[in-house]
This record gives C-alpha cells, structure tokens and sequence, in this order.
C-alpha cells in the first residue's frame, strides 16, 4: 500500500464531457477527491451522476476532458485499468454470483488468485479487513442467503480486497435500514479515516449527506452547480442547489377529520412467489381521511402484503374489508370499482406499459368503464381528453397523449400513474414506494397530492422504505419487520429511533 | 459495438425510438435478401436466378392457371396467419395452426356427412342450409380445439407451444383415421382421400374466386378493428405486452388467453375449410392432407413478417402463395431439386431473425478521431506514489 498525505488529492476529473447523441449528460465537470475524505455527490435522477461515475471507473470513455491520478494523467480503456490503480466501485445492482460463497465472490477475479485456489488463506485477509473496519458477515455463506445489505458489504469488501483506494458508491443507502445506515457509515468512516477517498453518490438523503460527509459536490443537468464543504451547507441549501428552485422540504400537515374505517385487515397471512410466508398475521384498520404509513427495509413483505390487499395474490388465511364488503377472495378489477386505488412498487411493466402511448396507459385503470367502453369500444375521444387533462394537472413533461410512456422519465411516468388511480377518487389508496428512485421535485408535487387525497377523505396506506417520508406524512406508523409488524404508533410519538428501531425487529411496540 | 475502418469508426447503437416503417423496410428487405442469398443455391444447381423468379413471377401472378392457385394458397395462408396473430397479440404463440385447421376441415365435413352427402358427387342438399352449416362447423371445431391450449395456459400455465404441437399429432392421426379405408369419412375410390364434396354444398365463386377470399380480406378489416380499437383488443394487447400490468388492472388472463386462442383455432379452422371445401379442383380431404398442415406454418412467418399486422399481412400472403405455386411450376419447368421452395421458407426465417434485430439498431459512421499518445500504457499502468 501506498501512503498518501491526508487532504492530497487523488483522483482528480478535469473539464469531463459526455454526449449521448443529443443530451448532454456531463458538461465540462471538474471534480477533485482527497485522500481521506467522504465526498458526497448529490444530484436529481439525469443530472449524469451515474456517467460521471462509470467514467472514473472506466466504464465510459469521456468525449472531451482528463482525469488525473496522483498528479498524473491517466486513461482508462476498461474497469481493469481504474481497478489497477486501486479505484473500486459498488454498483446499485448487484454484481455477484448467488450461488457461491462471500469469499469466492470475493476473490473471483483478483490477479492472485491463481489456477489453485487457497480458500483459507483468502478468508483469513478478507476476515481481517472485516475486523478492521468492523463488518459482520458469514464468509462461508452462499451469496443469496444474504439480506441486501450484506450483499452491498460483500462488494464493497471485494474492491477493498482487490486494493481499492478510492471507493465509489452509487446509492449505498437505499437498501439498508436505518441501523444498517449507521453501521456502513461507520465502517466508512474508518476508511477514511485511512487514507482511502470514499465517494458515496448519494441521490436524496440529504440528511446522511449532511452527517456524514465532509465535501459535497452538486451536478445538475450535467454541470457542477456547487461544491462545497458540508459544514457549510444545510438541508434546504442542498435541495436547492440540486433543483435549481426553491423547494419546501417539509409539506405542511393538514390535519383532517378522521372518518370511519374504510379498511380492516384481520390477521392477513400470504405467500411470496416462492412459497415463502412472506405476510404472518398482519392486523390493521385505515380510516378516511389517515395516512398509515408503514416502514420496513425492502423485502420485509411489504410488496406481499400490498398485492394481497390489491388482490394481486392469494390470501392465505386472514379477512379483508373494503368499507364493510369482505374482499378477501373479490377479483382484482371488482375491488378497483368498490373504491380500492393501488399505485404499485414497480413503475414500468406493472403500473404502466413502456410501448404503450400515454391514452392507453391512462386506459388500464379505465377500460372497463362505462364511461369509457361503449358497447365493447373503447371511447377514443374521452381518454385523450382524460390524458390530456392529467397531463396538465400534474404538469407532465411529455410530448403528448399519444407520447409513448417509455418516453417519459421516471418522475413524469409516476405523476402519469399516481394522477391516473386519484382521478378515480378511490376510498382507499395503497401508494407502494410512490416516490421510490424520483428526485426531489417530483417527490415533493407527489407528497401534496396525497394529502389532497386524504383532505378529500381518502383513506391511504403509504409504503416506504424512507423513514423521513414515512414520519413526513403519516398519521400513524406502523414498522414491518420479516412479514410482522413490529408495531403501531401515532405520528405525534413515533421518533425516528424508535421506528428505525421497530424496523430492524430490535424493538417491538404497540400492535 | 464499435469498429475502426480506415479511418472511420462504425458503431452499433439501439434506437431510441422506432418508427413504423423501420419494421416494414426490414421485412422487405429481408424478402429481398433471402431471395438474393436464395440466388446462389439456383446457380449452384445451374439455372439463372433472374431467369427463375422471372418465370415463378410470370406464372404466379400472370397466368390464367396460376393466378387462381396463388390467390387460394394466399387465402390460405393468410387465414393461418391471423390465426397466428391473434394469440401473438396476447404474448402467446399458436404452433398449433396445423391442428386447429384439421379440426374445422373435419368438423365441416362432418356437417355434410351428417346430411348425407357422402352418397354421391350429385346428392341433392340444401346448399343454403348446409354452406353455412359447414363454415360455423369449421368455426366453432377449429375454436374449440384452439381454446384448449389457450385454457391449459390460462389455468394451469402450461406452456402453449408444447400443447398446441402436441396436439398437432392427435389431429394429424384423427384425420388419417377418418379418411382411410373403413374409416367414415372414405372416399369412393378408397385410395386413402376422404369423400368428395356433393356440387351442391360447393361454395360459390366470384371472378373464379370462391367467397372465403373475399371473406379473408374482410376479416383483416375486422381485425384491424378489434384489435385497436375494442375493449377486448385492448386487454389483448394489455396482456400481450406485460402480464403482470394486465393483473394489476383486473384483466381476466384466462379468459383472454382462452379468448385468443378459442379465436385463433376459429380461424385455422376457416382456413381448413376454405382449402379442402371451397377451392375448386380439391372438394375433398386429399391423401396429401398432411402437406396442407405443413403449409399452415407460412401462415406462423407470414405473421411474424408482418408484424403481427392483419393488412400487412396480405401481401406477405400473396407472396408466399405465390412462390409456393410458381416454385414447384418452375421446378418442373427447369428441372431443378425438389424442396427448393421450402429452401427459401428457410433462408428467410433466419435473414428476418436478423433484419429484425437490425430494425431496433442503427449503424453510425463517424470520423475516427487522431489517437492520443497515452502517457500510460497498459502494462505499466500502477502510479507510484511521489512520496516512496
């Protein structure tokens, strides 16, 4: 290992640009990283985070512009090159064999390895840089019996392993809990604090960049709008900075009458695709006019249990009420006219179809109404008026109603969905990650209009696995936790503590 | 993917977006390709491929003897292909088109057997009632057979093309033992046909065309309709592109896989009935019968060629119907190897493979850029760090 002087610089990117055809998704980008420092980059979705990393790792060629290693510069034709001179990168999806152990996952691939394999010794330098930066991990297990996190730990240990001194991240929170959060920050900390540069590119959480990094860097739309040190800098200055606007981080409460129950569930037990109990009685009441909000870090069932409230899955014991009516084995498309709304988890391929133009998109949740299938035809004119509204009411940038919705960016194909299901008015709501990946603009127009579902009287049920939006708009928490939930508390007493607490299944409250 | 020519640097890149003629100007292109290729196994067996299509072409499309039989294979074709289309349009593959056709052919011949008109060429039946009789016998046997697949896939999620080849064989088999000797359905001659048509059950003809040609066109109108713009359609098409967005919005997927199919064997079955029932010079389920439901799979290439569209659909018919007639005329003509027109089914399937991914790319053609000097090469690519 080389020694390198704290605060030197080591991976430095001058003037780097990049065209996809038209877009120009880094324009002239300086960016310096120093030894020992977490240096966060903040941007919204398509402000070219994501290029901008792939070329420091060599992934991407830059079409104008130079990086700088230790002072000299450096050109990079593949990955293999960035990784020789100790640059590693943990992607946002996984890179990793399911079917093999930690450590040969880890170890695929480093110029060592050799054609015999010497497991042992392997497992005694990896267990040591676990030690060292206080990582817990079963070496010898299979890689899919890991959570998401464990398996986030496992390639940032592969890099380290294969002599990594700067470190990029791509969203490295998004799949932990808060405990988990802590913990990785932890460990990132001692790597700093030894001299490697850890580069965590970091979209919306803005609180984890305010704690934890020492120097910020925002982009938007492929520019460096500022850089800065974090002392410096606070929640509402990064926000706008990033949007280039104003924005209110904080949407006001409304506090509205709460109605009567417009959803009971009663000990809801349900299978995942593998036959798994993924849902283990799960008991809840939403009234109209409540936001119940549940947090749990993803793949606690929180998808299973919104299916089978939606019907998207069989229950396998347990009784669900819409308004009174038992729906427990009710089909999908009766229980959207008894007044059920689901925005689902997955954007494209369930919520929307990419081919498809935005009319017939907007027509998934309305073929099979009067107003819309006259004598099995379907009324042409009124769905494009209906798009053509939603599109104005939601401000959506799009090229029309007949825009194909693979044309549209996340934000703007969420807006497209999530006004689709409120324009039918529905007593109930199941919003599934509703601002899951988008950036803070479209987060923050998603979030008022959910509270003007429940100032209408609309009963929601808010899934997420962002504790600030969780604790941001809910009347009531409930923590999920493997198929359980771990509790239900007021939004007046659920503290962030506690509920990242519950979530983790460290703690149990209230039912 | 990227080269370098001379100079110039060739990249492969995805289309951002795909408009509608790319997917035309593949398919003729791939016509056109594999009808070049084609052209060195005509050399090869020493005849002049300009001098072969010419003569396919000539008498195809401009004969009095082949125009009749390019139309009614056309028909047949196309028939087969919309019954290909339908369920594609769900997400679901038809192999079945050879089945499903023998289960309409026989059912509409049953219909005439019911009436007696196995006697004789000159039974005596009520045309009127009977004509229509054997095409909804064809409908709803082809349909039912069809469905079956369709309700297996819907329910059980087994897979359609095991199913609908499988039972390919039962038909196949099914037929055989209705026409030959002793079998119900014989023939007089009993040289393994099954019984001729009475003159009085033939469907009439318009300008030498029997009524189901017309019919045929009239259908890729209706198609059309259904498809884009009904309900049904819709949901068809829902499905068809994600299953798991058609759950979400309450589509019946058993219904609609049951639907397409039960609509798809509808059609194979017409197509049955219009080959073995309505084209004059058959009347009757040949011993050859087999060959037919060989040919019902350029309805399955003609509906990939077109894109799963029913208009487009009418020439891509044409042609192969032509070049079915005129190749075997031409064969003889130039006394060249058997098989030659299944040759070109073959080379095209595999250029249309091809085009058809090409169709979603572009190939970009820029100036190379001077190359740099690097300052590190390779190999001795590690920095050592200036304070060693």
């Amino acid at each position: 290992m080389h020694s390198v002087e704290r605060g030197q610089v080591v991976l430095e990117a001058r003037g780097i640009s990049k065209r996809f055809g038209e877009v120009v998704a880094n324009d002239r980008i300086d960016l310096q990283l120093r030894a020992g420092e977490i240096h966060a980059v903040l941007g919204e979705n398509g402000a070219g985070k994501t290029t901008l990393m792939r070329i420091l790792f060599g992934e991407l060629q830059p079409d104008e512009g130079e990086i700088f290693f230790q002072g000299q510069r450096v050109r990079f034709h593949s990955p293999r090159d960035a990784i020789q001179l100790g640059i590693g990168m943990v992607h946002q999806e996984r890179k990793l064999i399911p079917a093999h152990t930690v450590v040969e996952n880890i170890i695929l691939g480093h110029p060592d390895t050799g054609t015999v394999l010497d497991l042992s010794r392997a497992e005694h330098r990896i267990a040591a840089l676990c030690e060292r930066y206080g990582f817990r991990l079963p070496l010898q297990a299979k890689v899919w019996q890991l959570s998401e996190g464990e398996k986030q730990i496992v390639e940032i240990l592969k890099a380290l392993y294969h002599g990594a001194r700067v470190l990029i991240m791509d969203e490295p929170t998004s799949v932990l809990s808060p405990p988990e959060v802590e913990r990785l920050l932890h460990s990132l900390r001692t790597m700093a604090s030894e001299d490697l540069a850890v580069i965590p590119f970091i979209t919306h959480k803005l609180p984890v960049v305010l704690e934890h990094s020492d120097r910020v860097t925002i982009l938007r739309r492929g520019r460096v709008v500022a850089e800065l040190e974090t002392k410096q800098a606070t929640e509402q200055s990064l926000a706008s900075a990033m949007v280039g606007r104003e924005v209110t981080l904080q949407v006001e409460r409304i506090e509205v009458p709460i109605g009567e129950p417009v959803l009971t569930v009663d000990d809801l037990w349900a299978r995942d695709d593998r036959g798994v109990l993924a849902v283990q009685g799960v008991s809840f009441e939403v009234r109209a006019g409540e936001i119940l909000g549940i947090a749990g870090v993803a793949g606690n069932g929180q998808e299973i249990l919104s299916d089978a409230l939606a019907g998207l899955r069989p229950v396998e014991r347990g009784r669900v009420r819409l308004a009174g009516v038992d729906i427990t084995r009710v089909p999908v498309l009766q229980r959207w006219k008894l007044g059920l709304g689901y925005i689902p988890t997955e954007r494209r391929d369930v919520g929307s179809i990419p081919d498809f133009s935005l009319v017939d998109n907007v027509l998934l949740n309305y073929y099979s109404e009067p107003a819309f299938s006259r004598r099995g035809v379907l009324a042409a004119s009124e769905a494009r008026a209906l798009t053509g509204q939603l599109l104005r009411e939601y401000s959506v940038v799009a090229a029309g109603p007949e825009a194909p919705a693979r044309s549209l960016s996340g934000g703007n194909l969420q807006k497209v969905i999530v006004g689709r299901v409120l324009s039918r008015r529905p007593r109930l709501l199941i919003a599934a990650l509703p601002t899951h990946g988008l950036d803070v603009g479209a987060a923050e127009f998603i979030h008022r209009k959910l509270l003007e579902a429940k100032r209408a009287g609309t009963g929601i049920i808010l899934i997420s696995e962002d504790l600030d939006e969780v604790l941001m708009l809910s009347d009531r928490v409930a923590a999920i936790y493997e198929g359980q939930f771990t509790g239900i508390v007021p939004a007046a007493e659920a503290s962030k503590e506690l509920i990242g607490e519950m979530m983790a299944g460290l703690r149990r409250g209230r039912l | 993917m990227r080269a370098q020519v001379a100079g110039y640097r060739l990249r492969i890149e995805k289309r951002v977006e795909t408009r509608w003629w790319h997917a035309s100007l593949a398919s003729v292109l791939a016509i056109v390709v594999s009808l070049f290729l084609l052209g060195f196994a005509f050399l090869q067996a020493g005849a002049d491929p300009r001098q072969v299509y010419a003569e396919i072409a000539r008498y195809a499309f401009a004969s009095q003897f082949g125009l009749p039989q390019t139309i009614n294979r056309a028909v047949f074709i196309l028939l087969c292909a919309f019954a290909f289309i339908v369920p594609l349009r769900a997400g679901l593959w038809n192999i079945g088109l050879p089945g499903q056709v023998y289960a309409g052919t026989l059912a509409a011949f049953g219909v005439v057997y019911l009436f007696g008109g196995k006697a004789g060429m000159n039974a005596a039946l009520a045309g009127w009632l009977v004509i229509p009789l054997m095409i909804l016998a064809a409908l709803v046997g082809g349909g039912l057979y069809g469905a079956i697949a369709g309700f297996l896939r819907g329910r059980f999620e087994v897979n359609e093309i095991v199913t609908t080849m499988m039972m390919n064989w039962i038909m196949l088999w099914l037929v055989a033992h209705m026409i030959r000797e002793g079998g119900p359905f014989m023939g007089r001659t009993a040289e393994g046909e099954g019984f001729s048509l009475p003159l009085s059950v033939r469907l009439p003809q318009v300008l030498n065309v029997p009524l189901t040609a017309y019919g045929a066109v009239l259908l890729a109108l209706v198609l059309l309709f259904f498809l884009g713009k009904t309900t049904l359609g819709y949901q068809i098409r829902v499905l068809g592109h994600s299953p798991a967005a058609a759950r979400y919005a309450g589509i019946d997927t058993l219904f609609i896989s049951t639907l397409v199919f039960g609509l798809g064997g509808m059609l194979a079955g017409l197509a049955g009935y219009h080959y073995f029932a309505a084209v004059p010079g058959v009347y009757k389920i040949p011993k050859s019968y087999g060959d037919f439901g060989d040919f019902s799979f350029y309805g399955l290439i003609t509906g990939l060629i077109a894109r799963s569209h029913p208009l487009a659909a009418i020439p891509v018919a044409l042609f192969f119907g032509g070049m079915a007639g005129g190749a075997r005329f031409m064969q003889g003509k130039l006394q060249l190897t058997f098989g030659i027109d299944y040759a070109l089914l073959g080379v095209l399937m595999i250029t249309m493979v091809a085009f058809q991914a090409l169709s979603e790319y572009r190939l970009i053609v820029e100036r190379a850029p001077t190359p740099v000097v690097l300052p590190l090469e390779r190999e001795e690519s590690r920095v050592e760090s200036p304070h060693h």
